[in-house]
């Protein structure tokens, strides 16, 4: 499954800025693996705990700061829920149209419904195993970032 | 003999006692002809030749009347009068003189004596007898008059006796409540002298007291006992029951009214009272605390089987890159050694999926109910489980299932454990067979599931619904859990479940459905 082509990918170009709030290291590893795999070429900006992220988030855009292409966040952190950091980046205007997806590995449908009514893009799940977390969370980025029927216009603009 | 006297019913027919008459006379010959005269009023006449005999006979007898000759010798019918009216016994008898003289000075002498009329010889028999009838009828109505009072006192005296016999405080009232008659427990309760009540009205005792009827009396079966106060004549106050009867007496309704001191029931109902009341608190504050001590285990097993998955799933994610990095590098030991991690990390994993979905499954709230078809769910549940059955030549047969309202992803549960339970704990002679089907009940539905495989031992029947118990090793690939499911699952929705089993041969999981599952939930 790894390495399958995205019809939207464009090849070459500038890395993708990728926006990650997840507390645990390996599991911050394991999406590098996964999106490494995909042959994506990619920047992690990377925050431990909500709070950090959520400042991050805030201040995406202003003062010539960079806006990430997408935003993967940790549903549990430490000191505040990925719930928190959807409404920081739901405030600031700059990412309105970044897609922003929610990880873990189990959502209550209660919990689902709440990401999406804050503003979640999707859920991805981290599977348990290997093989399925690096085919399903790097195939799931990329369809994030290159979504299928999306005019080249405003990819190219996203990927300028 | 008039009309009126017959509608009056005196008894004058058939043959009354005969009265008696006393004719006195110290002539023998007058008395025979007074005995003929009077023979026809047939009454009992007696005679006296003088007036010491006739007053000899005075002591013994109560005479209607006497015939006294006025002209006798010793005793003349004159002073035998006054000795006659000076005795208690006779006092009041007519007597009537029998005389040949008219003077005046007789007659007023004998009027004031006592007399009541006189008559003049020679006798006119007609006139005597027509006289001596009215005495006799006289005394008639006087016996008739003295039987009636007596009855009368008898009657009052029994009723008297009923009520001082009653066991509560009895009182007679008008309709407006003037006391006519009282018990003494009337005294005792209110401690009033009971001569003081007669003429008071009722209210003075029972304030709130009304009559009953408003002119009509009700019947007997209508009348229920009341409370009201009742007022003591110290003024305190005490809790009284009371029943009221009107009765319809000969020219006015009464009512009598009875009285009860209920304090003590009055305070037992108040002990009761509170005592469900701090009941129903304890049963509340108990329920408040067993549920917030559920929640709160149900939170941390909810907390606790995520914040395991996470590390579970990272070391068997790291593992499996582990082997794929070192692939060829190890040995065939330290090969197995990672199997074995990679298998345990694998097997808490599946655990504690198994323990969110058994939270999920008893959690209250959330899914929603609607008619399930039963038939839609079974056949779903073999298509998911269609590997395990393929690689076990196992066979699932259904009869024509009913459509019930549940909710679909826990009868889904449940038939998956179910029917996956069969076929896993499939004995290594025969091919598992599974067979579903369902009887209706009085209250809903029952569904039985039955295997051919090992069984279960008899003691651990109930057993194997607890949340990680199994009865069998590994290989069996259990996680403890499937029957805990079940059991949460069908009690959400209002049912329950229980197995039958013969070891060796198979078992049979049977649990119902109600018709109406959320009169059933709520009665839990």
């Amino acid at each position: 499954m790894t390495g399958e082509v995205n019809a939207n990918r464009p090849m070459g170009g500038k890395p993708v800025r990728i926006l990650v709030a997840e507390d645990n290291n390996a599991d911050v590893w394991l999406i590098e693996e996964a999106l490494k795999r995909q042959s994506l070429a990619f920047q992690l900006d990377h925050y431990l705990t909500a709070a950090t992220a959520i400042d991050a988030v805030k201040t995406c855009g202003a003062g010539g700061s960079p806006v990430p292409d997408l935003l993967l966040l940790d549903y549990n952190l430490p000191g505040g829920q990925g719930l928190e950091i959807l409404a920081a980046a739901a405030a600031n205007p700059n990412l309105t149209d970044v897609p922003k997806a929610i990880l873990s590995s189990f959502l209550r449908p209660d919990e689902f419904q709440d990401a999406i009514r804050m503003g979640a893009s999707c859920f991805i799940p981290k599977p348990a195993s290997l093989t399925e977390f690096l085919r399903d969370v790097g195939t799931k980025v990329v369809d994030l970032l290159y979504p299928a029927g999306a005019s080249k216009g405003s990819s190219a603009k996203r990927a300028g | 003999m008039s009309p009126r006297q017959v509608s009056d019913g005196r008894p004058m027919v058939p043959g009354p006692a005969p009265v008696k008459l006393l004719a006195v006379d110290d002539d023998q010959h007058n008395l025979v002809a007074l005995q003929a005269i009077l023979e026809p009023l047939n009454q009992e006449l007696m005679l006296a030749e003088n007036g010491t005999e006739a007053l000899r006979l005075c002591l013994d007898h109560d005479f209607a009347a006497i015939l006294l000759d006025v002209r006798m010798p010793v005793m003349d019918g004159f002073e035998t009068a006054e000795m006659i009216r000076s005795r208690k016994r006779s006092r009041r008898t007519p007597i009537l003189f029998l005389t040949a003289y008219r003077s005046d000075e007789q007659l007023f002498r004998g009027y004031d004596l006592g007399a009541v009329d006189f008559l003049f010889k020679p006798i006119v028999p007609e006139v005597l007898q027509s006289k001596v009838k009215v005495f006799v009828e006289l005394r008639r109505s006087e016996e008739l008059l003295q039987r009636q009072t007596e009855d009368l006192k008898r009657t009052e005296r029994r009723f008297r006796d009923v009520l001082e016999a009653a066991p509560d405080a009895m009182l007679i009232t008008s309709e407006d409540g003037r006391i006519e008659l009282a018990n003494s427990r009337v005294d005792m309760l209110f401690q009033y002298a009971r001569e003081t009540l007669i003429g008071q009205n009722i209210r003075t005792l029972i304030p709130e007291w009304e009559c009953l009827t408003a002119g009509r009396v009700r019947e007997p079966a209508a009348q229920v006992e009341i409370r009201q106060m009742g007022v003591r004549r110290d003024g305190t106050s005490f809790p009284a029951g009371i029943t009221r009867s009107p009765f319809r007496a000969s020219d006015a309704v009464l009512v009598t009214t009875a009285i009860r001191d209920i304090t003590s029931q009055v305070d037992a109902e108040a002990r009761i009272q509170r005592t469900n009341v701090e009941l129903e608190r304890r049963v509340a504050e108990r329920t408040a605390a067993l549920s917030s001590s559920n929640e709160a285990l149900r939170q941390f097993a909810w907390a606790a089987s995520h914040d395991l998955q996470e590390p579970i799933r990272t070391v068997l994610a790291y593992t499996q890159w582990l082997s794929e990095a070192v692939n060829g590098r190890l040995g065939e030991r330290e090969s197995g050694m990672l199997a074995v991690i990679e298998n345990h990390a694998l097997r808490l994993n599946q655990l504690l999926g198994a323990l969110r979905q058994y939270i999920h499954v008893s959690e209250s709230g959330q899914q929603e109910w609607a008619p399930v078809d039963c038939n839609e769910v079974v056949a779903g549940t073999v298509a998911t489980l269609q590997t395990l059955i393929q690689e076990t030549g196992a066979t699932v047969e259904w009869s024509v299932l009913p459509i019930v309202p549940s909710i679909e992803i826990l009868l889904m549960q449940v038939f998956q454990n179910l029917i996956s339970n069969g076929i896993k704990y499939r004995s290594h002679e025969r091919a598992p067979a599974i067979r579903i089907s369902s009887a209706t009940t009085k209250a809903g539905w029952m569904f039985s599931v039955m295997d051919n495989g090992i069984g279960i031992d008899s003691q651990y029947l109930e057993y194997i619904f607890g949340v990680f118990r199994r009865l069998h090793a590994v290989e069996h690939s259990g996680t403890g859990i499937g029957l805990s499911i079940c059991k949460a699952a069908v009690e959400r929705l209002g049912g329950c479940i229980w197995v039958e089993s013969t070891p060796g041969s198979g078992s049979v999981f049977n649990f119902t459905l109600p018709r109406d599952p959320h009169r059933e939930s709520r009665t839990q």
